[in-house]
C-alpha cells in the first residue's frame, strides 16, 4: 500500500434538482486491488458509478486518475482514459453473435470499408480466451446464451480494450453458486494482471469472499474505507446503518393490537420464485404489516400475487378466514383489496388525464349510471377525496400530470380509498414524495388503520418501515427470512436478514 | 390545457367539448384558410353543387375514420377497414340481390348482413391482437389479405348489381342540397362524440390508449375494451359498404383499396395521436374535410390529381409533427 493510488476521489458531490445523489464522496483505488462499494439502495453508488463512467458530470470536489484531473465529459471518454462498466443490466445486442457484440465499440473494417470477420471472431476468441472462456464459440448468437455466459461477455467486451478500472455492477445480482464462483475466479485472473477492480454488490459474504477493501456509502456520503481483514460482516452493516439514525426513528407509533385476521396467505408461488420456499404469513385486522427487503427480493411480486396482478404459480389468499379466488385485478377489489403500486407514472395515474377522472378510476360504478358518466358526481368524489387527504391542487380538471410527486401520490391513495377497502396494500408508498407530504401520507394512513383498515407495507426506506409498521417481516431470494415485532426492531437486525442469505436462485434485477 | 376552465359554472360538464375545441381550433382554422383560398382561387368552389360534391366525396372517408378514431385511441391501428368494406359490401351485394323477397325486406337483410360482416371482422382483429398482446398493424394487415381474398371469393370477382329502386334513391337523395348518407355519417360522429366523452366506455378507451396497466390494475377488462374498439371500426365499415353500395349501385369486390390510409390520415390530421390516449372525434371529422377540400379545390383550381395527392402528404406529415409538438406542451 505504498503505492501511490491510481484513482483519488475526494469531496464528490452531485445533485439532482435538490436531492444530493453524491454528499461529500471521498475514497481512493490502489493498482491491483478489488475494492467493494457498499450500501443501502439509494445510498450513493450508482452515481458514483454514472460519474466515474463519463454518464454524469460532478458538481464539486475532485477526482484525479494517475495523479492528472479526471473529469470524463462521456462514456466515451471514460473509456479512452481506461475506465470500463460492466452494467447491472445487460447492454447486449442479443440477435447477434458473440463476436459481434464484442467488437461493437470498434468493428475491424478492411482496406474497402467492409467488415472484416476473420478479424472481428479473432479478436473476440483472444478476448473470451483471457478471461477463460474459452468453450464459447464466438459465432453464436448471444440470445443462445444462459444469463451467466452473457455477463461473462459483457465482461470480456468491457477487458478487451484497454482498461486499467474494471467497475461490476451487482454481477452476481442473476447468478447461480457455481456461476458466481466463476466470476470470481475470472476476478481474481484480472487482478492478476494488474487491473484494478471495483465491485457493487449487496452480498456482503461475496465481498468478503473477493475483496481487498471495502468502501461503505450511506445517504450520499462515504462512511469509511477499510481493509477487509480489519472488520467483520456486522461491522460493515453497522457502517451501513448509521447508529444515530436508529435511535431518533424508534417507537413512533403504538401496537394495535389485531382483532382477528383479515388477510392471510397460504404457500404463495410467485413467478419469480418456482422452487424457493412458497411464502405465507397472514395480516390481522387493523395492523400494518411491512415488508422490508433489497431490491429484487421479491416483495413486489407477493403483493402483485396477492392482489391478481401477475398469475401466481399456487397458493391460496384468505380474507377474513374465507379463501378468495382471485384471478385478477378485477377480483381483488371485488373481495376488499387495494393496491397502491410501486411506479405512480406507470401504473397508477393517467397521466393526461384530470384529476377527477383519475379519481374515480376504480370506482366508476359510483359515478355513473347506466354507463352514462355524472361529471357532477365525479366531482364530488374527487374534492371529498382531495379534502380528506388535504390534497393541494388548482382545479381537479388539471391533468394528474401538473401535481408534485406527494399529491399525485395522495391522488392514487384517493382513487383506491374512494372503494373503502378492507386490505390496502402499498408499494414504496413514499418514493420520490417530500418529507412533509410523507408525513402526511404517514398521518393518512395510520388514520385508515384506527378505522379497521389492514395494509401491508412495501418499503426500501427501513426508518419508513420502523416508523409506521406493527410487524415487519424481511424477504430475501423470494422467501421470507423472518418477521420481527416492533419491540425487537433495528435496522441492523433487519438488514442482517435481508442480506445475510447466501443466493442460490436466480432473482430478478432490478 | 391551462386555459380550458374560464367558464365559472359547472366547469367539468364543459370540460371535455371546451378541451376538445381548442385543441381542434388550429385544425378548424386550418380548414377555414383552405375554404377562404378556394373560394377566392375558383369561382365554383362554394357554389351549391360543389359543396354537395364535397360532402358526398368525404362521406365514406369520414364513416371509416370514426370508428378508426375509437381503435387508434387505445393505440392500435386498423389497416383492413378498406378491404373489410369490400367484404362487407360483397356479402350485402349477395343479400340484396337474393330471388323472392319484396324490396322492403332485402333492404334490412343487405343492411343486416353488410354490418354484421363488418363487425365480425372487426372482433376477430380485436380479439386475435387482445389475447396475444400482437400489435394491430400485423394483425390487421393479415385481415387486410383475408376480407379482400373473401370478398373477392364469395363473388366470383364478379362486380354485383341490380338493387332496389329505394336503395338506390337513398344513396342519391338530398335535403336542402346536403346529402342523406352525409347526414348518416354526421350522426356516427355525433354517437362517437357523445360515447366517448360521457360515458365509462369512452372514459376507460381513452385511459386505455394513456395507461393500460392503471385501467388494468383498477379491475377493468382491458381486453374486452379493446375487441370493442376493434368491433365498432368494423362496425363502421360495414356501414361505409352499405353507403357505398346505395351511392354507385353497385358492389365490387375491389371496392375500398386504400381506404384505411385516407381514414387513418383523417384521424391523424384530426389531432389524434397515434400512440393513443389522445384526440377527439370531432378533430376526425374536420380531418376528413381537410382532405376532402384539398381534393376538392386542388382539382378545381387546375391541378392534377397527383399533385393533389403530393399536397394531401404533405399535409399528414405536418399534422404529425404538430402532433409531436402538441405532445411536449401537454407532458411539460
Amino acid at each position: 500500500m505504498t503505492a501511490s493510488p491510481l484513482l483519488s476521489v475526494s469531496a464528490l458531490r452531485k445533485s439532482f434538482g435538490g436531492i444530493h445523489a453524491l454528499d461529500g464522496v471521498s475514497f481512493e483505488l490502489e493498482p491491483g486491488e478489488v475494492h467493494a462499494l457498499v450500501g443501502e439502495n439509494g445510498a450513493g453508488k450508482s452515481t458514483l458509478i454514472k460519474v466515474l463512467s463519463g454518464v454524469h458530470m460532478f458538481d464539486a470536489g475532485d477526482i484525479t486518475l494517475d495523479g492528472a484531473s479526471y473529469r470524463p465529459a462521456s462514456p466515451h471518454a471514460a473509456k479512452l482514459a481506461g475506465i470500463q462498466v460492466v452494467h447491472q443490466e445487460f447492454n447486449l445486442l442479443n440477435d447477434l453473435s458473440v463476436a459481434e457484440n464484442i467488437s461493437i465499440e470498434a468493428m475491424p473494417k478492411t482496406r474497402l470499408g467492409l467488415l472484416d470477420r476473420a478479424e472481428m471472431n479473432r479478436r473476440a476468441r483472444a478476448a473470451l480466451d483471457a478471461i477463460g472462456l474459452s468453450d464459447v464459440d464466438v459465432t453464436t448468437p448471444v440470445r443462445q446464451l444462459g444469463i451467466a455466459h452473457r455477463q461473462l461477455i459483457e465482461i470480456a467486451r468491457a477487458l478487451q480494450s484497454e482498461s486499467r478500472i474494471l467497475i461490476l455492477d451487482e454481477p452476481t445480482a442473476t447468478l447461480t453458486e457455481r456461476e458466481t464462483e466463476r466470476l470470481f475466479e475470472i476476478v481474481a485472473g484480472i487482478k492478476a494482471k494488474g487491473v484494478t477492480v471495483v465491485f457493487v454488490s449487496h452480498h456482503l459474504e461475496e465481498v468478503f469472499g473477493i475483496c481487498d477493501r471495502v468502501t461503505v456509502f450511506r445517504n450520499g456520503e462515504t462512511i469509511t474505507t477499510q481493509h477487509i481483514t480489519d472488520v467483520t460482516p456486522a461491522d460493515v452493516v453497522r457502517f451501513m446503518v448509521g447508529r444515530t439514525l436508529e435511535e431518533a426513528q424508534h417507537g413512533s407509533t403504538e401496537m394495535h393490537p389485531g382483532a382477528g385476521t383479515a388477510l392471510s396467505v397460504d404457500g404463495l408461488r410467485t413467478t419469480a420464485n418456482p422452487t424457493g420456499t412458497p411464502v405465507s404469513f397472514e395480516l390481522r385486522r387493523g395492523e400494518i404489516l411491512g415488508i422490508a427487503g433489497l431490491v429484487g427480493a421479491g416483495r413486489t411480486e407477493v403483493l402483485r400475487a396477492i392482489f391478481g396482478a401477475d398469475a401466481k404459480l399456487g397458493g391460496t389468499v384468505y380474507l377474513e378466514g374465507q379463501p378468495v379466488q382471485i384471478n385478477g385485478p378485477r377480483d381483488a377489489i371485488a373481495a376488499g383489496i387495494g393496491f397502491v403500486t410501486e411506479d405512480r407514472k406507470e401504473e397508477g395515474l393517467i397521466l393526461d388525464m384530470p384529476i377527477s377522472a383519475n379519481s374515480s378510476l376504480v370506482d366508476l360504478g359510483a359515478v355513473s349510471r347506466r354507463g352514462l358518466l355524472n361529471f357532477g358526481k365525479e366531482r364530488e368524489m374527487a374534492a371529498r377525496g382531495g379534502a380528506r387527504l388535504k390534497l393541494k391542487y388548482g382545479k381537479l380538471s388539471d391533468p394528474a400530470a401538473s401535481l408534485s410527486g406527494g399529491n399525485q401520490q395522495k391522488v392514487v391513495l384517493a382513487k383506491w380509498l374512494a372503494k373503502t377497502p378492507k386490505v390496502l396494500l402499498l408499494d414504496e408508498p413514499t418514493r420520490g414524495v417530500d418529507v412533509g407530504a410523507k408525513a402526511e401520507i404517514y398521518g393518512i394512513l395510520r388514520d385508515l388503520v384506527a378505522q379497521g383498515m389492514s395494509m401491508i407495507v412495501v418499503s426500501s426506506e427501513l426508518p419508513e418501515l420502523i416508523t409506521l409498521c406493527d410487524r415487519i417481516m424481511v424477504m430475501a431470494g423470494q422467501e421470507i427470512q423472518g418477521t420481527l415485532a416492533r419491540p425487537d426492531y433495528s435496522q441492523e437486525r433487519i438488514l442482517h436478514l435481508a442480506y445475510g442469505q447466501t443466493q442460490t436462485e436466480e432473482r430478478i434485477p432490478a | 390545457m391551462s386555459a380550458v376552465d374560464t367558464t365559472p359554472q359547472s366547469p367539468e360538464k364543459t370540460r371535455m367539448s371546451i378541451r376538445s375545441v381548442i385543441n381542434n381550433a388550429g385544425i378548424g382554422i386550418a380548414l377555414l384558410l383552405m375554404i377562404l383560398f378556394f373560394s377566392v382561387a375558383s369561382e365554383h368552389f362554394l357554389s351549391a353543387n360543389n359543396i354537395t360534391n364535397i360532402l358526398t366525396q368525404i362521406t365514406i372517408n369520414l364513416v371509416l375514420a370514426v370508428g378508426m378514431t375509437f381503435v387508434i385511441l387505445i393505440g392500435g391501428i386498423d389497416l383492413s377497414v378498406g378491404s373489410v368494406m369490400a367484404f362487407a359490401a360483397v356479402v350485402a351485394g349477395k343479400a340484396i340481390t337474393l330471388p323472392g323477397l319484396g324490396a322492403t325486406e332485402l333492404i334490412i337483410l343487405a343492411v343486416l348482413a353488410g354490418v354484421l360482416a363488418g363487425m365480425v371482422c372487426g372482433i376477430l382483429n380485436g380479439v386475435v391482437s387482445a389475447y396475444w398482446s400482437l400489435p394491430s398493424f400485423i394483425i390487421t394487415l393479415g385481415m387486410l389479405n383475408i376480407a379482400r381474398g373473401a370478398a373477392l371469393q364469395i363473388s366470383g370477382a364478379q362486380t354485383i348489381y341490380s338493387f332496389p329502386f329505394a336503395f338506390e334513391e337513398f344513396g342519391s337523395m338530398l335535403i336542402y342540397g346536403v346529402p342523406v348518407v352525409f347526414l348518416v355519417a354526421l350522426a356516427l360522429v355525433v354517437i362517437a362524440w357523445f360515447v366517448l366523452n360521457r360515458t365509462v366506455f369512452g372514459r376507460l378507451i381513452y385511459g386505455i390508449g394513456n395507461n393500460e396497466e392503471a385501467v388494468r390494475l383498477a379491475g377493468h377488462p382491458v381486453f374486452w375494451y379493446k375487441v370493442a374498439a376493434f368491433s365498432i371500426c368494423g362496425l363502421t365499415a360495414g356501414i361505409a359498404a352499405i353507403i357505398y353500395m346505395a351511392r354507385l349501385n353497385i358492389s365490387s369486390p375491389i371496392a375500398g383499396i386504400g381506404f384505411e390510409l385516407n381514414a387513418i390520415a383523417a384521424v391523424i390530421i384530426g389531432g389524434t395521436s397515434l400512440s393513443g390516449g389522445r384526440g377527439s372525434v370531432i378533430g376526425t371529422l374536420l380531418g376528413a374535410f381537410i382532405i376532402g377540400v384539398l381534393a376538392n379545390g386542388l382539382i378545381l383550381i387546375g391541378l392534377s390529381d397527383f399533385v393533389r395527392q403530393m399536397i394531401t402528404g404533405l399535409v399528414i406529415v405536418i399534422a404529425v409533427i404538430l402532433d409531436h409538438y402538441r405532445a411536449k406542451y401537454s407532458a411539460s
